[in-house]
């Protein structure tokens, strides 16, 4: 069992979430703001983390 | 090529939130909210919350995830007694119709209701009288009081049950719930709200407006998944609705519990029932913000009014930020000529990013701006007008 990659996905899949729910509010421009721009960048970085969490964990 | 949701099924991904700003009127207060996209990930398989259902195993005991308290802090939140969710507002009407309406029974609803109202009704073979609504679409306490002494004349006694809507779907127009309220209770009526496009909008307290039930949409209103609903009661009147079974089987013996009869024991799991228990704390704090959901549907009312020949057929200036507007004499002028006759309209809009009023409608539309932010609402309006002087109608700016 691993927690972790289990705890990654659902992180993951939250961090897109975010950046989902900003396309949403920024329809149909997609012209973010900088607090916006900041936004996708914090949900992309965890992405990122967790995909290496998943790496190291299931391969 | 579109995306589809994975491996052998034919379902597309849907992006129309994603891509467009929606204003369609039954849509927009259902949009989830971020915490209810993330639960259903999480909470989406369709018995998940009874994983830690105990004794006596009833769906408002669950207190992993905290439906328990969900369902105190609804009743709570909307100043009454008790709260339960029902799979949609229509199971909510026939719940309180289940109640209270044998056949033959007259009950009271006001003529801009729903089709499910009036089902619910007929489900229970009762006899339906309507409230007349006056020429400026709006249900009063006068008109109410008049049809209750219809209903005693006719029927020999006051009419059982009594259907309003706070705001109706097809005007937006706010009624005057406290005042027939009163009216009806001095008949001993019991009363029920139609909170579908109020509860989860706007601020609604049962006790400020005298009423037995409030009926919510969580689908409709409360940023929740289908379907998904509120039925709140007095402590009276949740004792007839929320009734426990009585019954045993005459060669088993079996009982139930505390299973409650209207609802055939438990009403929502997974999906809805987290989705609508992720976005509460949400849906809580929006109702008091909407002020600013007014402001932007006066943004876009306005440039709509602007348009000559224009008119708002909804009360104004608004309350609510669905609206029923009138374009026979502006866009349905052009759509006399246009190459894509009554297409034109959505078609335009459509082309900008703007989706949700009906393909075609050009002469009698609806269209609802809850949940826009200020900048969509300055692109909405910019929009229309853009439409308008492309096609040569008059802008009075």
């Amino acid at each position: 069992m691993s927690q972790r990659a289990a705890d990654a996905v659902f992180q993951g899949l939250f961090s897109l979430t975010d950046i989902r729910y900003i396309l949403r509010t920024t329809a149909p421009q997609h012209k973010l703001s900088d607090e916006e721009k900041q936004k996708v960048e914090k949900a992309l970085a965890s992405v990122e983390k967790q995909i290496a969490i998943l790496r190291g964990e299931l391969l | 090529m579109s995306i589809r949701c994975g491996g052998n099924c034919n379902v597309e991904a849907r992006m129309r939130d994603e891509l467009a700003i929606n204003i369609d009127p039954i849509q927009v207060g259902g949009r989830l909210t971020p915490e209810a996209m993330k639960a259903i990930i999480a909470w989406g398989d369709g018995y998940s919350v009874c994983d830690n259902c105990r004794k006596p195993f009833r769906l408002d005991y669950i207190e992993n995830p905290p439906l328990k308290d969900f369902h105190a802090d609804v009743a709570e939140w909307l100043g009454m007694a008790q709260a339960r969710t029902v799979p949609g507002a229509r199971r909510g009407f026939q719940q309180v119709a289940e109640a209270y309406v044998e056949k033959g029974d007259p009950v009271l609803i006001g003529s801009l209701a729903h089709y499910t109202s009036y089902l619910s009704i007929e489900g229970r073979c009762g006899v339906i009288r309507e409230i007349p609504k006056t020429e400026d679409n709006h249900i009063t306490a006068e008109a109410a009081a008049e049809r209750i002494e219809d209903v005693i004349r006719e029927f020999g006694t006051a009419p059982k049950l009594l259907y309003i809507d706070q705001v109706d779907y097809q005007f937006g127009n706010i009624h005057d719930v406290k005042g027939i309220a009163k009216v009806a209770h001095q008949y001993d009526i019991p009363v029920l709200c139609n909170g579908v496009y109020t509860v989860g909008i706007m601020p609604v307290n049962g006790k400020d407006l005298g009423v037995d039930f409030i009926v919510g949409s969580g689908h409709k209103s409360m940023a929740a998944p289908a379907p998904s609903g509120i039925l709140a009661a007095t402590e009276e009147g949740a004792e007839q609705v929320f009734r426990t079974t009585k019954s045993s089987g005459d060669l088993t013996g079996r009982t139930f519990g505390l299973k409650e009869v209207g609802i055939l024991g438990c009403s929502l799991m997974g999906a809805p029932i987290v989705g609508l228990l992720a976005s509460f704390p949400t849906v809580r704090e929006r109702v008091n913000h909407f002020e600013g959901e007014l402001s932007n549907s006066k943004l876009i009312v306005e440039a709509l009014r602007s348009i000559e020949g224009t008119k708002i057929l909804s009360e104004y200036p608004r309350r609510h930020t669905l609206t029923r507007v009138d374009t026979t004499n502006s866009f349905d002028v052009v759509a006399q000529t246009h190459k894509k006759r009554g297409f034109f309209l959505s078609s335009a809009l459509s082309k900008k990013g703007i989706t949700g009023i009906i393909p075609g409608a050009t002469r009698i539309w609806k269209y609802n701006t809850y949940g826009m932010t200020r900048a969509q609402a300055e692109y909405v309006a910019a929009t229309y007008l853009e439409i308008a002087e492309t096609n040569g109608l008059a802008v009075n700016k």
